[in-house]
Order: structure tokens, then C-alpha cells, then sequence
């Protein structure tokens, strides 16, 4: 009983921060709203006991996003926007229509009730195997080389994104030296 | 009442649409990119609700995947938000409508 109360709990919490940080005008409030989202979701994941993935998820997404995601909206304009600025873009109407949609595509499998998976009930043992140690060694015994690959796009990433943010004004310098 | 796989593939559902509201309906470009953000995590709890629930939990697939995830989802959030610097450097705003250069007149 009690993981059925924090599940529903944790999904409204999750839930509510998702729509705030899409719904509100003022972006920092809803920079905050996803944070509470992805703590929402880290609890989930708890719940689900992945314990290690959750602490990933608070680290990376609450910790680094949420920052980068934080100075993005400093370094540009407008952080709460006139008044008299419309939020929604031109089609906004037919992009709520088609996002329903899609969620009643999604949900059509649950409304005709095909059952979705042979034996759906969790099982106890996974409670002692879902170690981070046995996450480490079934992380990098098959996938050493997925993990490299991941780390040669992580670099080139954050040097893109580098070069990105700073390449005009670093070749306006230039030109300005010659 | 007990906890079944479908509860959180209802509330993953629920979450990507929500993501996907606010990816088509809103016009800052920094709201766009973290209805993605919503968007790939729903797509997480899919991929663990599935661990769990599914068969040869003890592979870990699903936690495996998700770490993948998590990493391109950071590299994907470092050259988007560079990107969207380097287009309000460009154009002064970051309103996706004032930018139609691509438009035909």
C-alpha cells in the first residue's frame, strides 16, 4: 500500500512540475517547476529500484541541465517576456491537437485492453542483483566499445557546443587584430 | 490496488505528451528544448518500468540503456543551448517565429 501512495504521489509531483515548466511564462519559474520534475522522476526510478540510474538522474539532469538550462535563459533575452507577448507560437492550436493524439495512439493498446507483457508482476530477486557493482561489470563487459564511442561524442559535443556558442565573436576578434 | 506495469507507462505517456505540448505550442526556443528534455525522460521510464517488469531483469538491460541515454541527452542538451546563444547572438531574440530567414517571401 504504501508504494502505491508514493507512486501516486510521486507522479502528481511529477506531472505538475512537467506542466508548470511548460505552461509558464516566466522561464526561471519554469526552470525550477522541471527541476522539481526531474526530482519527481528520480524518485520514480527509487521506486522502480534502479537506484543507480536515480542518482544519476539528480546529478545530471537536476544538477547539470538544470544549471546549463539556467545560464542559456541569463545569456538570452527576455526571461519573463511582455505581457502582451503571446507564450504560444502560431499553431499552437494544432500542436495541442496533434500532442493529444498522439496520447490517445499511445494509450490504445490500455483502452482495448491487449495485454501487454506475459508476466507482469516484479520480481523479488531483483532486489539484491541490481547492485551498482553488477551494473559495473555488466557495463563494461559487453559494451566497452559503446563506452568509448560515448565518450569520443561527449568530447566532441562539448567542443561543438563550444565553437557554437563562441565562434562569431571569436572571429570578430580576429578580424578586429588584422 | 497493486502496482502494475501499466501505471507507469500510463504516466510515461502522460509526460510525453506533455513534453510534446510544449514542444509545438510554445515559441522560446529554451522552452522547446527542455520539452525534449521531458520527452526523453518519459522515454527513460518506459525503458526502466520495462526492466523491472519484463523478463531477465538480471541482464540489466534496461538501466544500461538508460545510462546511454542520460549521456547523449547531456551532449544533446550542450550543443542545443550553444546553439541557441549562437542564434540570439544572430538574430538579438530567440523567438522561433522571428526566425523565417529560410521563408520564402
Amino acid at each position: 500500500m504504501n508504494e502505491v501512495t508514493a507512486f501516486w504521489v510521486l507522479a502528481a509531483i511529477s506531472v505538475t512540475g512537467a506542466l508548470v515548466a511548460v505552461r509558464k511564462r516566466n522561464l526561471v519559474h519554469g526552470v525550477f517547476a522541471l527541476l522539481v520534475f526531474f526530482a519527481g522522476l528520480a524518485g520514480l526510478f527509487l521506486l522502480l529500484l534502479a537506484e543507480f540510474i536515480a542518482v544519476v538522474q539528480i546529478l545530471v539532469y537536476a544538477g547539470a541541465v538544470g544549471i546549463l538550462i539556467l545560464f542559456a535563459i541569463m545569456l538570452t533575452d527576455r526571461v519573463t517576456g511582455k505581457d502582451a507577448f503571446r507564450v504560444t507560437s502560431r499553431g499552437s492550436f494544432w500542436g495541442t491537437i496533434i500532442a493529444l493524439a498522439v496520447f490517445l495512439v499511445i494509450l490504445l493498446p490500455t483502452i482495448r485492453e491487449i495485454p501487454l507483457v506475459e508476466n507482469a508482476t516484479p520480481k523479488d530477486m531483483i532486489v539484491e542483483q541490481s547492485s551498482v557493482k553488477e551494473l559495473g561489470t555488466n557495463l563494461i563487459k559487453p559494451y566497452i566499445v559503446t563506452i568509448e564511442v560515448l565518450a569520443l561524442l561527449l568530447t566532441a559535443a562539448l567542443i561543438g557546443a563550444v565553437t557554437a556558442a563562441q565562434g562569431g565573436r571569436a572571429s570578430e576578434k580576429e578580424e578586429n587584430a588584422e | 490496488m497493486t502496482l502494475a506495469l501499466h501505471h507507469y507507462l500510463i504516466l510515461a505517456a502522460v509526460l510525453f505528451c506533455i513534453g510534446l505540448l510544449g514542444a509545438f505550442s510554445r515559441r522560446n526556443a529554451v522552452v522547446v528544448l527542455f520539452s525534449v528534455e521531458i520527452m526523453l525522460n518519459a522515454a527513460n521510464l518506459n525503458f526502466i518500468a520495462f526492466w523491472r517488469f519484463g523478463a531477465n531483469p538480471e541482464l540489466l538491460h534496461g538501466p544500461l540503456f538508460t545510462l546511454f541515454t542520460i549521456a547523449v541527452a547531456a551532449a544533446e542538451v550542450a550543443v542545443g543551448l550553444a546553439l541557441v546563444i549562437a542564434v540570439y547572438r544572430h538574430f538579438r531574440s530567440v523567438d522561433l517565429e522571428s526566425l523565417d530567414t529560410l521563408k520564402e517571401e
